[in-house]
């Protein structure tokens, strides 16, 4: 048996994602508005359905209604629709109730860049 | 096709590694072709992870353990879609002119050399690793949602899942290659832990050691003793958006449509004409939204009590166990679909899964991600078309 471990410690440039990734840390949800259509991705498309790449960044009120809703030993995920934007997002969910139908985006915990959910009025409280 | 081999898949205990499964899939496919070492010009070699076996550039490593220096060798790489892939590289070498004889190897240790945690996390950056992959969602999470998008419209229920799970696992039952051949009860299956709804451990193909190995010839160069080999009639592959969150209907696998559209339009056929498929169900849903996805159904629940694709139906999906069944070794596994259909096209495979009418048409279908790189291959009997 051949025996081998390694530690990877990646510094990885986001670049043109970089207001999204900051959002992410800061618990701001930052978009992307097409500058053809008005199409508003989040997380953002760098080219738009449409065709063009030209956009500006917007940032959304944060709050967001769940679609669907998974759970389970892997951990409680869902696909949500964010107010304000035209495509959907899949989240983690952070101390949501599980009959709960939305929540608000939350700072990501542990330096990565997450998309996490919490329960409405949860921005405040962290 | 003329040649066309599988390794056993399951989780190594035997001291082997993937430069020993390699030989082993490659030694056999040639052996079935009749031609030698000396007749291949290209070596098409699918491994989806460099994480898995810790080689950088396997294709070089697998030329020269196979006695093959001096071809072109070639990784090809798409996620799940790997080794189908490689098979349309393969099959674009001969086509073109570029290769007499190609072959195609598929091979990962996805099971051994590594932990189920450290593979599951891998996983989770398979998507778009700096949104997802960072959010943590693992690939279970990401197919969970996108069938429950799929079961909302279509009405599918856990009753169906539970059908899917129980008929590849006995269909696995015939294969001695299989990796996990089993006979639960659907009450066992719902009681299995739940890993993401609504998906339970019972639910999810099981990560696996193995290779598979193909070899591909021009029509003119097929050796005499070969000239029934199934043949290649048509090959499509097509993509959807990275995030399952920005597809117009999450719940579709959309590329998977696309790629069956083009492969049926080179073969001149239409999906009601196929007869046998192995299609990849990562997960028991997935299998569900595929057939949906290649037209094989118009009227999914009605098929699917009807038996449609049971062993003795009008097209058997997945004889061989599929992903859940006969094992998900990630790299070898288009190639093994493939293999699969060419052996039973042939009937050549294990007697107890062999059809006792040979399939006239069969569809092999990878795909990665969640069904983000689609890849499909359309073989024939040798003689019937091309």
């Amino acid at each position: 048996m051949i025996r081998h471990q390694i530690t990877l410690d990646y510094a990885l440039n986001p670049g043109w994602l970089g207001p999204f990734v900051t959002g992410l840390l800061q618990g701001q949800a930052i978009a992307r508005r097409c500058a053809a259509c008005a199409a508003t991705s989040f997380p953002p498309v760098r080219t738009c359905a449409c065709g063009s790449d030209a956009g500006e960044w917007v940032t959304l009120p944060g709050t967001a209604t769940i679609t669907l809703r998974t759970t389970g030993q892997d951990g409680d995920f869902a696909l949500v629709s964010f107010d304000g934007a035209t495509t959907q997002s899949t989240v983690k969910l952070v101390d949501v109730a599980a009959d709960a139908s939305g929540g608000h985006i939350i700072a990501s915990t542990g330096g990565q860049p997450g998309l996490c959910l919490g329960a409405r009025g949860a921005r405040n409280a962290r | 096709m003329t040649g066309a081999a599988l390794t056993r898949f399951d989780r190594r205990k035997d001291g082997s590694g993937f430069r020993d499964w390699a030989k082993s899939a490659f030694d056999a496919a040639l052996a079935q072709s009749g031609l030698t070492a000396g007749d291949i010009d290209a070596l098409f070699v699918a491994s989806e992870s460099d994480f898995f076996h810790f080689q950088l550039n396997p294709a070089s490593i697998l030329a020269s353990e196979l006695g093959l220096v001096g071809v072109a060798a070639t990784r090809c790489e798409g996620g799940g879609a790997s080794g189908q892939l490689a098979v349309h590289a393969a099959l674009r070498a001969v086509q073109s002119g570029a290769a007499r004889h190609a072959v195609v190897l598929g091979v990962d240790p996805s099971a051994s050399s590594l932990s189920g945690d450290a593979i599951r996390d891998l996983y989770g950056f398979s998507f778009d690793g700096w949104t997802d992959g960072m959010t943590g969602l693992t690939a279970t999470a990401l197919y969970a949602l996108s069938y429950q998008a799929f079961a909302k419209r279509h009405g599918t229920t856990m009753d169906d899942l539970a059908a899917v799970t129980i008929q590849n696992r006995g269909n696995a039952g015939g294969n001695p290659n299989a990796h996990l051949p089993r006979s639960d009860s659907a009450a066992a299956i719902g009681q299995s832990p739940v890993i993401a709804s609504p998906y339970h451990r019972l639910h999810c193909s099981p990560l696996s050691d193995g290779a598979a190995a193909l070899i591909l010839s021009a029509p003119a160069r097929v050796p005499a003793n070969r000239n029934a080999a199934p043949q290649i009639i048509g090959a499509g592959a097509a993509s959807d958006h990275m995030h399952l969150s920005h597809r117009a209907d999450p719940g579709d696998f959309t590329a998977k449509t696309m790629a069956m559209a083009r492969a049926c339009a080179a073969a001149e056929i239409s999906p009601q004409d196929i007869d046998l498929a192995e299609i990849y169900d990562a997960y028991a849903g997935a299998q569900l939204q595929a057939i949906s996805a290649l037209g094989l159904s118009d009227d999914l629940s009605n098929d699917l009590s009807r038996g449609v694709f049971a062993p003795e139906g009008r097209c058997p999906i997945n004889l061989s166990g599929g992903l859940m069944g006969q094992g998900a070794p990630v790299g070898a596994i288009g190639v093994a679909q493939t293999a699969t259909c060419a052996l039973i096209l042939e009937g050549r495979y294990h007697a107890a899964l062999q059809p006792r009418i040979l399939p006239r048409y069969a569809v092999a279908d990878t795909h990665g991600g969640v069904c983000t790189t689609a890849a499909v291959t359309i073989l024939a009997q040798g003689g019937t078309a091309g």
